[in-house]
C-alpha cells in the first residue's frame, strides 16, 4: 500500500471515529463544560495556524502575492460572498501579482 | 408522511448544500492535481472523508511535507468537534435502533448537514437523512472530480497561484467568521502569531506546529469567548 493511500485510510478513521461513535456510545456528549468549549473553538482556533506563515513562505520572495490573495478572499467573504467567488478573487489577485 | 416524500424531502433540502459544496470541492480538485496527487487518490480523499476542512487540512500539512502521524492526529483533534454535532443529532433519530441508519448519519454527520437537520426541529427519518446526505456526498464528490480535471486545461502561472486556493479557503471561513464575531480577528494573529514562531523561530516541523497552535489557542480562545459565542 502506498503512503498517501494509507494517510487517506488513517485520515477517514480519524474523521469518522468522532462523527460515528456518538450514534453508538451516548455518554460521549457528558464531557466536561470547559472541554466541550475548546473542542467547539478548535475550528476558528485552526484558522490561523492554517494561513500563516506557510501562505507566505510557499511562494518564496513573492509572499507578497499570497498575502494579497489572503487578504482578498478575507474581505471578499467578509462582505457574504459565496466561498468559490472569494477563492477565485484569490487565485486572480495571486495571479496577478505573481506575473508584474 | 411516506418513505419516497421524505426521500424527495431530503434532497430538496440537499440542495444548497450541494452547490456550496460542489464549489468548494472544485477547489479542492485543483488543490490535489498540483499538489501532484492522481485523479484516483484525489476522489478517494473525498468519497472516504466528506470533510472540508478536515481533506484540506490534509493537503496543507501534505504539501508542508509534514509526517503522517502529525497529519493523522491533526485531523483528528479538528474533527472531536463532531462528537456534540453527531450527540445531538443521534437523539433525535426516529428509529435509534438502526445499525446501518446510525452509520449512515454519523458517515454524514459534516457542518453544514448538521444545521439543516438540526433546524428539522421533529424526529429525523433516515429516508430524510439519506436524501439529504446522498445529495451533500453527490455534490462534494463531483466537484472534486470537476476541479481535478479542470487543471489540465489551466495554464502553469495559475497552477502556480492554485497553492492560494487552500488558503483562500481558510481565510473565507474566517471573513464569515469575522462578520459573525469580530473576535475571529483576535483568535487568528494568537494562532498566526503562535504557528509562526513556532516555525521560523524555533524551526519545529510543520505537523506538530500546528498541532501546538491549534491546541493552545482554542483554550486561549475559550477565555476570550464567552459560553454562548462558543455555542455550549
Amino acid at each position: 500500500m502506498s503512503r498517501v493511500i494509507l494517510m487517506i485510510l488513517l485520515c477517514s478513521i480519524a474523521t469518522m471515529l468522532p462523527r460515528m461513535l456518538p450514534y453508538f456510545m451516548p455518554f460521549l456528549s457528558r464531557l466536561p463544560k470547559f472541554v466541550r468549549k475548546c473542542m467547539n473553538l478548535l475550528p476558528v482556533a485552526a484558522l490561523g495556524a492554517l494561513i500563516f506563515p506557510l501562505a507566505l513562505t510557499d511562494f518564496g520572495a513573492s509572499w507578497y502575492a499570497g498575502f494579497g490573495g489572503v487578504a482578498a478572499a478575507f474581505i471578499v467573504a467578509y462582505f457574504r460572498c459565496p466561498m468559490i467567488i472569494s477563492i477565485i478573487v484569490a487565485l486572480v489577485s495571486t495571479t496577478i501579482l505573481l506575473i508584474i | 408522511m411516506g418513505n419516497g416524500r421524505l426521500l424527495r424531502e431530503g434532497i430538496q433540502d440537499g440542495l444548497p448544500i450541494f452547490l456550496g459544496y460542489f464549489s468548494t470541492a472544485l477547489a479542492f480538485g485543483l488543490l490535489c492535481r498540483s499538489s501532484g496527487l492522481g485523479l484516483l487518490e484525489s476522489q478517494a480523499i473525498s468519497l472516504t472523508n466528506f470533510s472540508g476542512s478536515g481533506q484540506f487540512l490534509m493537503m496543507n500539512l501534505f504539501n508542508a511535507g509534514s509526517f503522517m502521524l502529525e497529519i493523522v492526529i491533526s485531523v483528528f483533534f479538528l474533527n472531536t468537534r463532531y462528537i456534540f454535532m453527531a450527540s445531538s443529532l443521534s437523539q433525535k433519530l426516529d428509529r435509534p435502533e438502526s445499525v446501518a441508519g446510525r452509520v449512515m448519519s454519523g458517515f454524514g454527520t459534516t457542518d453544514e448537514i448538521f444545521t439543516v437537520a438540526s433546524f428539522k426541529n421533529r424526529r429525523l427519518e433516515y429516508s430524510y437523512l439519506a436524501g439529504l446526505i446522498f445529495t451533500s456526498y453527490a455534490g462534494w464528490n463531483s466537484g472534486t472530480f470537476l476541479g481535478y480535471l479542470a487543471g489540465t486545461f489551466l495554464p502553469d502561472v495559475i497552477q502556480k497561484a492554485a497553492a492560494i486556493t487552500c488558503y483562500a479557503m481558510f481565510a473565507s471561513l474566517l471573513g464569515g467568521e469575522t462578520r459573525r464575531n469580530a473576535k475571529a480577528i483576535l483568535a487568528l494573529m494568537i494562532s498566526g502569531g503562535i504557528n509562526s514562531f513556532l516555525i521560523l523561530v524555533l524551526k519545529l516541523g510543520t505537523g506538530i506546529s500546528f498541532l501546538i497552535s491549534m491546541l493552545a489557542t482554542a483554550i486561549i480562545a475559550a477565555f476570550i469567548y464567552t459560553d454562548e459565542e462558543a455555542g455550549v
